[in-house]
């Protein structure tokens, strides 16, 4: 048994010119505040989503019929490790990129694909996903939201909740039932919805740091025409869970602390103390042998593989490092948590927001049942 | 994998299953005639040529099947003097891929073993809390093979001093948790003599101190990572892949 095919990861020779642009970049334009450098991928800055636009980095790996430029996974894979250990603020754009670029270009029509990619490549034009409601979380299968049909037209009505970035986005893929009485995984379809569509509703969440990330979206009787359906009608499910391996794999799962222990770094080589140095030994440790896991599901992926148990191992592995952080340094270190040095001030911030860190994209639970499943004991 | 690492595990896979645990000392007359002691020894030294990545794969095996001949220590003995930084550095590597390959068998013989014992009706597979720890398990094997695969490479470039440290301390917490999931899951008859899962856990013990412990590789790496300074820290995580 050998859960974890290992290969080596055949790095594109671009490599260290993508990384010395990135870098450039962000030391230029990115975050100055170490507290929202922490925990990047949430911070939204559409200006600076335009600017990587301008400077190629956004649509990366997509076709240049619609703007993109068509350079490897593994070169995208390149620039958006550069930007996350740099806690650029990547999160207007995050989703886009990340999965409904990709899912609209793999399965959209033309009208679709014409109408919101170039803008995202741009970094003009960015999305949501809408998955969970009030009832269906975990149980992603119980979604209830529905569509039914009016002449060419389909009509939409119910509720997503927890929906990031909702508020600073244009459109949502969203997973509908378009199948009245259809249950469980049968009769699920994905929709493009226009957020500023007649009907739709989008209610600020305000989370326990006082943030703004997420929301509650509401359609009422929201119109769209049949081109909105995306892929095949009933085959939501297998379309919504194929996105999950891209949602899952990526280097945002285990670098949202990395900034924290960068101060950590800082801090030991400013108080000589063994306990610190012992700490930074052993998180150094861990985010080596993560970056190598990360990196080699991108090859998977790249080469057009399905990784879906490796990204699941990675995303738990990640998640529980990223939070483990800010408590492994709190226990190191002596602080006061309302104190305004950066070492404190980003610890506080983390310590908040890593309890989130296993429940996004997936919760503790879910993963380690994927990977019992893998295991076949279930 | 390239065709002399799959020759190489098909020789050493069946071999060292058939071996085990208990092999005999005369046994390794065996492995020399194979010349498997001399793998990492250069072909213009009359050895057999191969590179880190090779030697994982034979570490891993031995790791896998317990086996209970001292041939990773005649490989590296014979590639590095005894005593040396360097002999100490791919013995270090050697216990990764070891641990690396122990974890996979323990987990192996847990998972079949959940399947088949029956509690309260039904397999132990079917309990939601043993799916999680095995999970947990897996984890932490995928972990320690990833650990031991990049420092395979990193000593096939050269230099590999930040990640020998950072695998063998990687491999040695997988070692910890996989272990005691192991014993959980298997509850007494893991805990027996007849019962194979010690010869894998207790080499997992033992290889978790030999060739440095925690408090050693943690100030090794805490050191290399604290003297170049937080601001080099990605930048030179980055270089030494691509």
């Amino acid at each position: 048994m050998q859960t974890f095919a290992t290969e080596a990861v055949d790095w594109p020779d671009s490599a260290p010119a993508l990384r010395q642009k990135v870098r450039a970049l962000v030391a230029e334009h990115g975050e100055r505040d170490p507290v929202r450098r922490a925990n990047c991928w949430t911070k939204a800055a559409p200006g600076f989503s335009r600017m990587l636009g301008e400077a190629g980095l956004l649509g990366m790996t997509w076709p240049k019929e619609y703007g993109g430029h068509e350079r490897s996974q593994l070169e995208r894979y390149v620039v958006i490790e550069e930007l996350l250990a740099a806690g650029a603020p990547v999160g207007a754009h995050w989703i886009a990129d990340r999965q409904s670029g990709p899912l609209l270009l793999r399965l959209g029509n033309d009208e679709l694909k014409a109408r919101w990619v170039p803008g995202m490549v741009r970094g003009e034009i960015f999305a949501c996903i809408g998955l969970s409601e009030p009832n269906s979380g975990s149980d992603l299968a119980s979604v209830r939201t529905a569509a039914r049909r009016d002449r060419d037209d389909w009509i939409i009505n119910g509720q997503k909740v927890w929906t990031t970035g909702a508020h600073w986005s244009h459109f949502m893929i969203a997973l509908i039932r378009s199948e009245a009485g259809s249950e469980r995984q049968q009769g699920l379809s994905q929709f493009v919805i226009p957020l500023d569509a007649p009907g739709v509703t989008v209610k600020p969440i305000v989370d326990l740091t006082g943030a703004h990330e997420f929301n509650e979206v509401f359609f009422e009787d929201v119109r769209v025409p049949a081109s909105a359906l995306l892929g095949e009608e009933g085959q939501g499910w297998r379309q919504a869970t194929a996105e999950l391996s891209l949602e899952r794999s990526g280097p945002e799962r285990y670098l949202s602390s990395m900034v924290l222990f960068l101060e950590l770094v800082r801090h030991a080589g400013e108080h000589s103390d063994p306990v610190t140095r012992d700490l930074v030994g052993r998180l150094a440790s861990e985010a080596w042998t993560l970056r190598l896991m990360s990196a080699s599901v991108a090859a998977k992926l790249a080469r057009g593989e399905d990784p879906a148990l490796e990204a699941t191992i990675v995303k738990d592995l990640g998640n529980a490092y990223e939070q483990a952080i800010p408590e492994l340094v709190q226990s190191a270190i002596e602080m006061d948590l309302t104190g305004d040095d950066v070492l404190a001030s980003v610890t506080a911030y983390l310590l908040q927001v890593a309890p989130s860190f296993s429940l996004r994209g997936g919760t503790r639970e879910i993963l380690k049942g994927i990977i019992a499943r893998g295991l076949g004991l279930r | 994998m390239s065709d002399t690492r799959r020759m190489l595990a098909e020789m050493a896979d069946p071999l060292f299953a058939e071996l085990g645990p208990q092999a005999d000392k005369s046994d390794l007359a065996r492995l020399e005639e194979l010349g498997l002691p001399l793998l990492l020894v250069s072909e213009e030294d009359g050895g057999f040529g191969g590179n880190h990545v090779d030697a994982l794969t034979v570490f891993r095996l031995a790791g896998y099947h317990a086996l209970g001949l001292p041939l990773v220590e005649q490989i590296i003995a014979r590639r590095e003097v005894e005593g040396s930084d360097a002999h100490f550095r791919l013995g270090a590597f050697a216990r990764t891929a070891q641990i690396a390959g122990a974890l996979d068998a323990a987990l192996a013989i847990s998972v079949a073993y959940v399947n088949e014992r029956q509690q309260f009706g039904r397999p132990l597979a079917k309990f939601q809390a043993v799916q999680q720890d095995l999970a947990t398990f897996a984890c932490e094997a995928a972990a320690a093979n990833c650990a031991a695969m990049g420092a395979a490479e990193a000593l096939d470039r050269g230099d590999a001093a930040f990640e020998v440290a950072a695998a063998k301390l990687r491999a040695n917490s997988a070692a910890s948790a996989g272990a005691r999931i192991a014993h959980q899951v298997h509850g007494a008859i893991g805990f027996t003599q007849e019962y194979p899962l010690h010869y894998l856990t207790g080499r997992l013990r033992k290889w978790r101190s030999e060739f440095g412990g925690d408090a050693h590789w943690g100030r090794v790496l805490g050191d290399l990572v604290v003297a170049r300074g937080a601001d080099l820290f990605w930048p030179d995580l980055t270089a030494r892949t691509g």
